[in-house]
Order: structure tokens, then sequence, then C-alpha cells
């Protein structure tokens, strides 16, 4: 349920974004700033390596104190360096004494070359500059370790030179880093550091990123909530009115503050929806309304009727008149029960019979000449022009259009007038055109002249027999045919009722 | 007692209309809204019965129209008996309400207790000492013997007891008793006053010379 939740699931993506995100940004935080410190730190190296170089070649550099230092202060300074043995003879500097000439016997080796040679404070001086503390040596080409610092670890080996460089070049051993040098006598000088204090301050830059990014999560899944109800509430909204109009509150929509947003526009469109459903809805039930009433006004004629009859002893004449009446009533029910059931089938598509090659000429002809004496009878022309116009389709339920229509006409036509029925094949189309010289109906009255139970004059409509279906009924058939009915009237003129069907080909 | 029918159903409408004059009741009869509000404006009637359905306007649109002047008892006939229609009705001023195809005895008796209540007496039996005249059976008795009496002498006795007390002019008599198509004359009235003080006694209905008639009892 709450996995299902649109709002859930935007919360739990957003986290993993987030987490995904920040977790990201950390590491290359965390990455950069290491190898950041950790080129700052070879710099470093790189720099007391050089100052150590110069000053074992003897020369002065910058590191070394200018050459201002090289005369009398360098003597004073090797002095200095004797003093103190300990510094410069530990670990395996014991085992290489004897190996090597005394570190503070300068002068040329065994092989006549010259001796490394430390000017006095040389050494100290060239690891003045930069931050404090690591951890210096110097060999002799020998190999015998001629200097080194008090600090540094115990274990100092020298380092293995690749062929004949002279490159500065770095290891990494047991948490410290170590730059050596190589001059080209041979001599090595190397310089180095704890790696220590670099990844404490790795951790703790790893930790204050992480407190970081929990803060930034929390207050970005914190803003994602916000956000989605923010986002979600029209949502809700549309939910309550819809769940309130399938409630029965048909005429309920939703209200939209913002029509242009998406939101606005989904409601605008669930809105129209709505609309139809509920015109839909009213005219169903309009229909329902209309043929109850229909159904239970003959009801109520019978059961007075006879009631009234039963009340008190009648003489024949008035029961014979009673039973008339009933009759009449009855037959008029029975119209209307045949009428809505075949618009109820009409409806769900199964209210025609197989389709058949038929000539609607000849349907309308038998069909209008079956009723030329009631024309006659009213003192109607009634003229058939009939030519063929062959489609497929259901005769007798065409040949009920037909007498519906021309029925129609006649019935409003007065005394004198003409009554036309035609038929033609036109292109696609076979056409069957009705036309009255009658009373005409009225231009409000038109659009509705097709519905079902419609009311214009529905008194007199329904005094003479008419159950107000037959024209919905031909519209009905009609587009069961894939045909449109329609109707052009001038009240007073007549009216013309034209019928088109598609032309048909032998199924 | 004198009803309109607004009712557009022909068959339904003569139907009706003659099981009402059979009841003795005299009947109005219009065929749309138009000409049942006309009616129903113009005379004072003890019911009208309005079907809901009408050409022209329908039966709400009468009602309501119809309330604006006159508080004439409303009965209303309709295919459309949903609870919703019937509140419709009845809280648009009718006074009943009853759906169709009906029971015509119910319709009957709905119209009688109609008229009772619009003349103040809920009770079915009125006594005028020992006459007692019973609105459901339309029967009169006399010290407990039945008599008999014309549906016109009834419908006199009726109005009367059901104004006991009240002076009744002829007018009144007249618009209340006799339809749009009735010609009877002024005096065929003391004709049927004549013969219910003939079968009833002669002091039960008091002539107010000049002014109608009483029963004081």
């Amino acid at each position: 349920m709450v996995i299902r939740s649109i709002r859930w699931r935007l919360q739990l993506w957003l986290g993993f974004l987030l987490v995904g995100v920040l977790a990201g940004f950390g590491l290359m935080v965390h990455q950069l700033q290491g190898v950041t410190q950790r080129g700052l730190l070879k710099e470093d190296l790189e720099r007391r390596v050089a100052a150590l170089n110069l000053a074992v070649r003897g020369g002065g550099g910058p590191a070394s104190g200018g050459p201002r230092s090289l005369g009398g202060p360098s003597e004073e300074e090797a002095r200095e360096v004797r003093r103190i043995p300990p510094l410069e003879f530990r670990g395996s500097g014991d085992r290489q004494r004897p190996m090597g000439p005394p570190p503070d016997g300068p002068g040329m080796s065994r092989s006549g070359r010259p001796q490394a040679r430390i000017p006095e404070g040389a050494f100290e001086l060239a690891l003045s500059g930069g931050p404090p503390g690591g951890h210096a040596a110097v060999w002799s080409r020998e190999g015998v370790l001629l200097r080194r610092t008090e600090v540094g670890p115990p274990e100092l080996p020298i380092p293995r030179r690749p062929g004949r460089s002279t490159q500065m070049l770095f290891r990494d051993r047991d948490g410290l880093l170590e730059c050596y040098q190589f001059t080209e006598l041979g001599d090595c000088v190397l310089a180095g550091r704890s790696l220590q204090p670099l990844e404490r301050a790795q951790r703790r830059l790893a930790w204050n990123l992480a407190g970081v990014g929990a803060a930034v999560l929390a207050l970005g899944l914190g803003g994602g909530w916000w956000l989605s109800t923010r986002a979600l509430r029209p949502v809700e909204e549309i939910r309550a009115a819809a769940e309130r109009i399938s409630g029965g509150a048909l005429s309920e929509r939703i209200a939209t503050t913002e029509p242009d947003s998406e939101v606005g526009r989904l409601a605008g469109v669930l809105n129209a929806t709505f609309d139809r459903l509920e015109a839909a809805f009213v005219r169903q039930r309009r229909f329902t309304d209309d043929a109850a009433h229909e159904l239970r006004t003959p009801l109520a004629v019978l059961l007075v009727e006879a009631q009234s009859a039963l009340s008190r002893d009648r003489s024949p004449e008035e029961y014979r008149e009673t039973l008339k009446a009933s009759l009449a009533t009855a037959q008029q029910m029975r119209r209307l029960t045949d009428s809505l059931l075949q618009l109820a089938r009409l409806d769900e598509g199964d209210g025609l019979g197989t389709a058949l090659p038929l000539d609607l000429g000849e349907v309308a002809r038998a069909q209008a000449e079956a009723l030329r004496p009631l024309a006659i009878q009213k003192g109607l022309l009634l003229e058939v022009l009939t030519s063929s116009a062959p489609v497929c389709g259901d005769a007798e339920r065409l040949g009920q259009v037909v007498t519906n229509l021309v029925a129609n006409a006649i019935q409003y036509t007065p005394s004198g007038g003409t009554v036309k029925v035609r038929t033609v094949a036109s292109g696609d189309d076979c056409s069957l055109v009705v036309e009255d010289s009658g009373i005409g109906i009225a231009v409000e009255d038109l659009p509705h002249v097709f519905d079902r139970f419609f009311r214009a004059d529905r008194a007199r409509r329904r005094a003479e027999g008419h159950s107000g279906l037959g024209l919905a009924i031909c519209r009905a058939i009609v587009e069961a045919h894939q045909g449109r009915i329609s109707v052009e009237s001038a009240p007073g003129v007549g009216s013309v009722f034209s019928v088109r069907i598609p032309v048909g080909k032998a199924a | 007692m004198r009803i309109l029918l607004i009712e557009d159903e022909d068959r339904l409408r003569t139907t009706l209309a003659k099981a009402l004059r059979e009841e003795g009741y005299a009947v109005d009869v219009a065929e749309d809204g138009v000409e049942g509000l006309h009616k129903a404006g113009q005379n004072d009637y003890n019911v009208v019965l309005l079907d809901v359905m009408l050409p022209g306007r329908d039966g709400w649109t009468v009602l309501r129209e119809l309330r604006k002047t006159k508080a004439t008892p409303v009965l209303m006939l309709t295919a459309l008996d949903a609870a919703s229609d019937r509140v419709r009705g009845l809280d648009g001023g009718a006074d009943d309400y009853l759906g169709k195809p009906f029971d015509l005895d119910e319709l009957l008796a709905r119209v009688r207790a109609l008229i009772r209540r619009a003349a103040g007496t809920a009770r079915p039996d009125i006594e005028l000492g020992d006459v007692r005249v019973d609105t459901r059976a339309r029967s009169v008795t006399r010290a407990g013997v039945p008599v008999v009496l014309t549906a016109r002498e009834y419908s006199i006795l009726e109005y009367l007891a059901l104004h006991r007390r009240e002076v009744v002019t002829r007018t009144e008599l007249f618009e209340h008793l006799f339809d749009e198509n009735d010609d009877s004359l002024s005096n065929l009235l003391d004709v049927h006053v004549f013969n219910i003080r003939k079968k009833l006694g002669h002091d039960l209905i008091v002539t107010r010379r000049g002014l109608g008639y009483c029963i004081e009892r």
C-alpha cells in the first residue's frame, strides 16, 4: 500500500538519487583532497631532497643558506655534527660503520673519488623549510649511512638505484612517503614523512563529508516531501471530486485554479468527460422517465376505467364503451412496448435481420403504394418516383422507415397537399426523400424531432396514436445501416426527410 | 365539491372526470398547464388534481404559479414517483402526491381527505344532532336510520356540513357544486335544499334570507 503510493515512491527515488549524488560528490572531494595533500607532501619532500642534494654536493643552494655559508660557518657546523654522533648513527648505521669511512672524516674514498661531504649545518638547514617534522638521510655511494635525522623510522634501508638515474624518486612503505635522489657521484639523499597525519586528516574529512551529506539528505527528503505534497494535492482533489461524482453527485466538477498546468489540463479533460457522462445520464434518465410516463398513463386509464365501471351497475352500452376504451388503451400500450423493445434491440445492435442486397427503390414504392388509400382518403396527392437504389440491409426494417416517414407526411399534410417519395442512387449513397407540403416543423423543434418521446405537440400526437418513438426508431434503423437521416422544414411550407444509406454490394 | 383536473392524456382525463362526477363532484378539466393555471386562478376549487408532465407549462410550474395566489389543495398525479420527485412535489406546495398508475379508490379517498382537511376537520364523520354524515361512504343516517340522498343533495349537505355554523352563500354553493358545463338554474338549488329538509328535518338547514344557507347545529 505504502509502496504503491506515488508520493512514497517519489520519496524513495529521491532518496536513492540524493544518496547516489552525495556519495559520489563526497568520494570525489575526499579523493581530490587526498591527491592534493599527497601532492603537497611530495612537493615538500622534493624540495627537501633538492636542498639535501645540494648540501651533499657541497654547493650552497638557497636552502643551505647561500654561498655565504660555504666558508667558515661550514667548518663550525661540521664540528657541531661531530659532537652529536648518536644522531647520525642509529640502526643500521652502526653496522655500516666499519664498512665505510667515518662520517666525520670527510676526504677521499678508497676509490679516490671525492667522498660526499656535508657541510656543517647544511643538513639541518636543508630540512628547515616547509612544515616541521619528517625524516631525512644521506648515504655515501658505497651505501654507508652518512647522516640521518633522529626522528623517523628505526629501519631506514637505502633505496635501490634504478640504473644510473639521478631523478627524484618516491617510495611508499609502512605508512611513510619517502623521496630520494642519487647524485651523479652515487650518493643518495632521502627525505620522508609519515603519511599518518594525512590519513588522519582524510578520515576527519570523510566524517565531515558524511555529516554534511546526511544533513543535505535529510533536507532534500524533507523538501521532496513538501514538494510532492504540493504537487500531488491537485491529484488528491481530483480523486475526491471524482469520488463524489461517482457517488452520484453528477453535476459536481473538479475545481481548476490553474487550467494550463498539467493537472489543470487533466482536470479539464476529466470535466469534459463528466459533462458528456452527465448529459448521457440525463438523456437516459429522461428516456426512462418518459417511457415510465408513457407506460403508466395508459395503465392508469385501464385501472380507472375498470374500477369505475365496476363501482356500480351499468347498462350494457356503458360496459361496451368501457371495454372499447380499455381495448384501445391496451393496444396503445402494445404499440409502445413493441417500439421500446425494438429500440432497445437496435441500441444493442441486434435489431436488424440478416442484411441482404435489396433495391431501396422497390421497397419504398411498395410501402408508399400501400399507404395510397390513406392519402386518397385524406385528399392528398401521393407521388412515388423511385429509381433503382441498391443497398444492403433488412428490407422489413427499411420498409418500416418508409412507412413511418410517409405516414407522418400524410398525417401532417392538410387536404389538397402533396406527398412525394423519391429514391435515387448517386455516387456512394442511395437516398430516400419524403417531401410533403404540410404544416412543417418549428425551427426550435427541428433538432429534436428524432429524439425519443420528443414532446412537440405531444397531446395531439398521442391522441392520434403516436408513441413519440416513430422517428427515433427510423433514425436507429438508418444508423444501423450506416446511414444518416436528416430533416429540413419550413413551418407552413412543408418538411423534407432525407435518408442516405451507402450503396450496398452483394454480401 | 368542485374539482379541477389538469391532465393532458385524453383518455385518462375523460375517464377520471367521469368517475369523479359519478362520485358527485363537479369537475372542470384542463388539457395543459396554461389552461389549468388559468382555470385554477379564476375559480375556488376544493381540490386541484395536477399531472406533472404537461405540455406547455409542466406541473411544477403550474404549482409554483398557483401558490402565489391561491392555497387550493393540490394533489399531484404523476408517473414520476421517485422519492426525490415526491419530496419536490410536496415541498413545492402540493398537499398530496399520487403516482401513476393509481387505484381509483385511493384517489377518491385522498380527495376526500384533502377536502376534509381544508374544511378544518380531520374526522370522516360529521354529526349534526341526530343526523350523521359519513364522508367516506357518502351516506347519511338520521337517528341511526339510513337516508337515501341524490348525489347533488348529498353534495349540498356535505358542503354545508363542512362549513357548519357559517353562512354559505348561494353563489359559493354554485361555485363549488356545479362545474363549468352545468347550467342548473338557481331555483334548482332551492329544490335540492327543500328535498334535503324533507328527508332530514326542516330545522337542519336554516335559510338566511338574502345571504344564504347555514347549518347551525
